[in-house]
């Protein structure tokens, strides 16, 4: 809430330099990840659906394939797993860059020029992981659906079929929960990993501490926000 | 209290003030003993430096300036005001009034010594993007920066460091410079060209530095005002 009250008060050339680090950030954890992402999501896609195909098909149930595609790829394992890869990426950088900024002084020089370490620092890292974590995820879902459809296929399913069964389950509330989640999963990973971050005090040896303390904190509240995001939206 | 609020409550405070010394330590107990009670005046214009033994307490005496930490017996005043007693968001409009090197230098690793230098003067001013080029280009030649601004910090040596930090204290023209062990690992030459650089108002004029160090070189000797030994926490040589 402080860097985000603290951003009102950015002059001209403040917000310059604080779209750059953005831009910055976006980069590293969105563009640079996506390759990971969609490599994870169509292999999950499509080991869930192949196997699904198989299972239900014994039982004669497999118009619940939307179901298990929507409700367990789309809904909980997406979010989750590009949480996760993020965390493990960007997270530990963000921890690590933060510790080593204050055990160098750094945090203590930006105060001592005026300038608002929670500005500079911590506010364009959180945007950023909030926009990159929303998008990835978007990705891991467009991603997912097509690697669903190959499995399918290569199970004897049409295009026509596979898309009426996904698009039965498929809703516009699935977008917006999927959209809240980047948005929540993406901002605790910046705090969190921040916070620990920032805490250190000792010196140098403390730092991969704090990245194992900000990654620890980050994944349990991920898994408390994804129960939490469950019963809300049931 | 928002930054315009700050800063107009800061002009309005530092108005009341306007003939108050630049900086004062007033009886702060520099090492935490009541006992030891340490009491300095800068005027405007004058460069100070408090010279003393690692442990003396000489350590402190730029954090203090800054309101980086506060005395646990005593007061500092700077341009009037107690500055212990601001605000966390006063006290960042208030610094900006200052200019500070810290021990070693305080530079970011991941900027280059240009856009070090520049930070203060895009972040605490309302300049446009040109404007703000220009000032850093002024900065950066006036320091002799240009052939190595483009470097991190890391790949440069600690001269040019130095100057770089040097560069970013001033930045913002302050009234009051405060340096912490500047010239450590500096020739004498180097010393006296920073000391010179930072003393000198853009105006032309001179402003008020405090410096502190574990000695002086005679080169040094010859720019300071006045030079104060500080043994346990207490001044015990005030020489001009």
């Amino acid at each position: 809430m402080r860097a985000v009250r603290a951003a009102a008060r950015l002059t001209r050339a403040g917000r310059w330099v604080m779209l750059r680090v953005l831009i910055n950030q976006i980069r590293f954890t969105a563009l640079q990840a996506i390759v990971l992402v969609s490599f994870l999501a169509a292999i999950l896609a499509f080991l869930v659906i192949s196997q699904s195909i198989r299972q239900l098909g014994r039982f004669g149930a497999i118009d619940n394939l939307g179901t298990i595609m929507v409700v367990a790829v789309i809904r909980e394992l997406g979010p989750l797993l590009t949480a996760l890869i993020v965390v493990s990426r960007s997270g530990t950088a963000i921890a690590a860059e933060m510790a080593t900024n204050r055990v160098m002084g750094e945090v203590t020089a930006l105060e001592a020029m005026g300038i608002d370490p929670y500005i500079y620092l911590v506010l364009p890292r959180m945007l950023g992981a909030i926009v990159s974590v929303a998008t990835l995820m978007v990705v891991f879902d467009a991603v997912a659906l097509t690697s669903g459809y190959v499995a399918a296929a290569t199970n004897g399913m049409s295009l026509n079929r596979y898309t009426s069964i996904v698009l039965r389950t498929l809703s516009a509330g699935d977008v917006w929960l999927t959209l809240a989640k980047g948005v929540f999963f993406g901002a605790a990973v910046a705090l969190f990993c921040s916070y620990h971050g920032l805490a250190v005090k000792a010196g140098p040896t403390e730092i991969p501490q704090a990245v194992t303390r900000g990654v620890v904190a980050t994944i349990v509240a991920i898994f408390i926000m994804s129960a939490v995001f469950v019963v809300i939206a049931s | 209290m928002t930054a315009q609020r700050a800063s107009s409550f800061l002009t309005a405070e530092l108005a009341k003030f306007a003939s108050a010394p630049p900086l004062a330590y007033r009886d702060v107990a520099l090492l935490g003993r009541p006992d030891r009670r340490f009491t300095l005046t800068l005027r405007f214009g004058e460069v100070v430096a408090a010279i003393g033994d690692e442990n003396s307490g000489i350590e402190v005496l730029g954090t203090l300036a800054l309101g980086l930490a506060a005395p646990t017996a005593g007061t500092v005043e700077v341009f009037g005001l107690p500055i212990a007693e601001l605000s966390y968001y006063d006290l960042l409009v208030f610094r900006r009034r200052l200019g500070y090197l810290p021990q070693g230098d305080g530079l970011l690793q991941n900027l280059s010594l240009r856009d070090n230098v520049a930070l203060p003067v895009r972040f605490a001013t309302d300049h446009r993007l040109r404007e703000v080029d220009a000032k850093v280009a002024q900065l950066v030649e006036d320091f002799r920066l240009r052939a190595i601004a483009g470097l991190r910090p890391a790949q440069a040596n600690e001269e040019d460091r130095r100057r770089a930090a040097a560069a970013r204290a001033v930045a913002l023209d302050p009234k009051l410079v405060v340096l912490e062990l500047p010239f450590v690992g500096l020739s004498g030459r180097a010393a006296m060209d920073l000391l010179e650089r930072v003393s000198r108002s853009e105006e032309g004029g001179r402003r008020a530095v405090l410096l502190t160090s574990r000695d002086l070189t005679p080169s040094v000797r010859g720019l300071v005002s006045r030079v104060v030994r500080v043994v346990d926490g207490v001044a015990v040589e005030d020489e001009k």
